[in-house]
């Protein structure tokens, strides 16, 4: 008896969170993918045709808008991984008796929401607001000038609210980095800049696959940074503006669907490329 | 979409204390109601169990964001006012903020031959068309709203969606037009083409809805939107595309146009005539409205019975209940749209006057302004067209989806 209920253990620990997963997430994914089968609108209703010409069209049709949303979603993991690193960096080496001050720093803009955030900033990025109003009537800057409603701006916005992800598991790499290596490396005759590449670096990687994937999977799919500081313009569109319109305006779920699961291919793939490379390993190590 | 309206909503309150504006009462609730609680309220407990009959004690109402007076408590004072008379309570919700997604939440229910929770629902013209023509609206008896028949204007009344108001009678109305700050554009807007002058690349503002950019992209082509074809469509589509492309637009908005062409980062944008009005009144002067020489869309919101509504016989009583012109004339004073009543102009003028005697004059002007405000003239009617009718959801999606293509530029 003993024997058995220990052989049971494992999967019964694993229950919880496989009815989870089951529950919230393949049940809507399979849901999903046959409504991206189906054919037909609202009002008339759905019937499954099998038709998946629609992922061939909906490619062809918003391709470039998800390469634009993959172009600002690198751009961002790697803005947050160039400003995101010295900041970790310095908190766990640096940090002393502050550290979880610090740490609490980071991750105080969570305690607002997201939306509100982002509405903040529209309000002090405004053609005429609190920063480029008063560089204006200083007469630092070209009147005409703007920065909202611009790529600059969306990528900024997303920097700005994935930056988090990003420090927080760099920070956690870091402080687990054993002192004594980097002590060896300068025993060894490494100076500082040697020992950082050759060993710290290196060591923070699990940090750095870690971040990178926090941050480019959620930004990848990101519409609210493009519907406010990027105001709706039509040149910053992204994929997820799409497939909100899409299911909201236009009600062709179908299609919103097909968009949706192309992009969580995309993704899958972009992330078994990068992982590939990098190793999975790291992530745990 | 909840994310838009909630953050309307707090943006403006946010934004008037980064001004250190004073915020008065009154307008701080005009403002910032417009987002309101929408779906969220729509989802209360309370509102699903209220709707399951026998221990229904109010009426649910389905309405759209700042639509409605409220006074300093909080309250409806026009509701409330209707429950003291009627004894029928009133539970008022501001639940829709788009037609397609309210009806998203209420089609199930309707196709099923459900009750919804809604006793009174508030759709625009274009929908109360494709409710009724799917059989999701109660027919309404005339004989039960002897002030419709009385007091209902006729420009209010027997229109293309619902030539015999079988199915619904007005809510509020209004027209489609540009607004524009006269000092920023350094000169008059008179056409949309003007709207599209390069010399404004990038500082002007789109409507995210389709019906009422392609309107005013087919009129200004000289085509009637009632009379399109779908080629015509694509020849208006292109026109807002090649504009797009070129960058003319900022974005394409929803409420939030407002503070945008209020503050300046907008020189010119699509409007909605009472916006405009309120934005003269409370937020900066100078702003003016226009309607483009080709003409502009007119629209209005009904008040309907969706199907199996619990409480037919009081939903009726509502609809009545505003078109007698005391409650009508307090609602257009706080709102400033189109009302459909008779004498409410002539009230809100009478009101001025006393307004005026009694010494208050800030009272009387903004008064004097809304009593021209609140019903359309003859020269507007003239220049104010229908939406198409998009007979069946495959037109419809046709036209969504060349307005899609346009609002991501991506043609």
């Amino acid at each position: 008896m003993r024997g058995a209920r220990r052989r049971l253990t494992p999967y019964l620990l694993l229950l919880p969170g496989t009815g989870w997963l089951l529950l919230f997430f393949a049940v809507p994914m399979a849901f999903m993918l046959v409504m991206s089968l189906q054919e037909g609108s609202l009002s008339e209703g759905y019937r499954l045709t099998w038709n998946f010409g629609i992922y061939p069209k909906v490619i062809g049709e918003y391709g470039n808008l998800i390469l634009r949303s993959v172009g600002y979603a690198l751009s961002t993991t790697v803005l947050t991984l160039a400003i995101g690193y010295p900041m970790a960096y310095t908190i766990a080496f640096y940090g002393g008796r502050l550290k979880n001050a610090l740490v609490l720093v980071v991750i105080m803009p969570f305690f607002v929401s997201f939306v509100i955030r982002t509405l903040n900033w529209r309000m002090i990025l405004s053609d005429n607001g609190l920063l480029f109003g008063t560089l204006k009537d200083m007469g630092l800057l070209d009147h005409a000038f703007r920065f909202l409603a611009t790529p600059a701006s969306v990528i900024f916005g997303l920097t700005y609210n994935f930056l988090p992800f990003m420090i927080l598991p760099l920070y956690v790499a870091l402080e687990k980095v054993d002192r004594r290596t980097i002590e060896a490396a300068t025993d060894l005759y490494a100076n500082k800049v040697q020992a950082f590449w050759r060993v710290t670096f290196p060591l923070s990687l699990p940090g750095v696959v870690a971040g990178s994937l926090l941050t480019f999977i959620p930004a990848v799919g990101d519409f609210i940074n493009a519907d406010i500081i990027g105001a709706r313009s039509p040149d910053v569109a992204m994929v997820g503006n799409v497939i909100q319109r899409l299911f909201l305006s236009v009600n062709d779920f179908p299609a919103a669907a097909a968009l949706g699961f192309v992009l969580v291919a995309g993704t899958m793939l972009l992330v078994g490329i990068y992982t590939r490379i990098v190793g999975t390993d790291r992530l745990t190590a | 979409m909840s994310d838009h309206d909630e953050r309307s909503q707090i943006e403006r309150a946010v934004e008037r204390l980064m001004h250190g504006e004073p915020i008065s009462r009154r307008s701080f609730l005009r403002r910032t109601g417009r987002g309101g609680l929408a779906l969220g309220a729509a989802m209360t407990l309370p509102a699903i169990l209220a709707a399951c009959g026998p221990g229904k004690t109010k009426l649910e109402w389905a309405n759209w964001p700042l639509y409605i007076d409220v006074d300093d408590a909080g309250k409806h004072p026009t509701i409330e006012a209707f429950t003291k008379k009627t004894g029928i309570a009133v539970h008022y919700v501001e639940a829709i903020n788009d037609n397609e997604e309210f009806f998203g939440t209420i089609q199930p229910d309707l196709a099923a031959g459900n009750v919804t929770e809604w006793d009174v629902i508030s759709p625009t013209s274009w929908m109360v068309r494709r409710m009724a023509s799917q059989g999701y609206l109660e027919e309404i008896d005339h004989s039960k709203l002897p002030n419709w028949t009385a007091n209902a204007a006729d420009y209010a009344k027997g229109l293309w969606f619902d030539p015999d108001n079988k199915y619904s009678v007005w809510w509020q109305g209004g027209i489609t037009g540009i607004g524009y700050d006269p000092n920023l554009t350094g000169r008059e807007i008179t056409s949309f083409d003007d709207l599209l002058d390069p010399a404004f690349k990038g500082r002007v503002g789109g409507f995210s809805d389709m019906r009422d950019m392609m309107c005013l992209s087919l009129l200004s082509l000289g085509i009637k939107p009632a009379d399109a074809t779908l080629d015509d469509a694509k020849r208006a589509q292109q026109k807002l595309l090649k504009a797009a492309q070129a960058g003319q637009f900022r974005g394409f908005y929803g409420n939030e146009y407002y503070d945008s062409l209020s503050n300046g980062d907008l020189v010119a944008s699509v409007a909605w005539s009472g916006d405009i009005t309120q934005m003269q009144l409370y937020d900066n002067p100078k702003v003016k409205f226009v309607i483009p020489s080709g003409g502009a869309p007119r629209w209005n919101d009904n008040l309907c019975i969706p199907k199996k509504a619990v409480w037919n016989e009081q939903a009726h009583k509502l609809m009545d209940y505003w078109y007698d012109p005391v409650p009508a004339t307090t609602l257009s004073e706080y709102i400033g749209y189109w009302t459909p009543t008779k004498g409410v102009p002539e009230r809100i003028k009478a009101d001025a006057d006393a307004a005026r005697a009694a010494g208050d004059t800030k009272t009387a002007d903004l008064d004097d302004v809304l009593s021209k405000a609140v019903a359309p003239t003859a020269e507007q009617l003239a220049n104010v067209f229908d939406y198409p009718e998009l007979a069946d959801a495959a037109e419809e999606k046709a036209w969504n989806d060349l307005f899609l293509a346009v609002t991501t530029a991506n043609g």
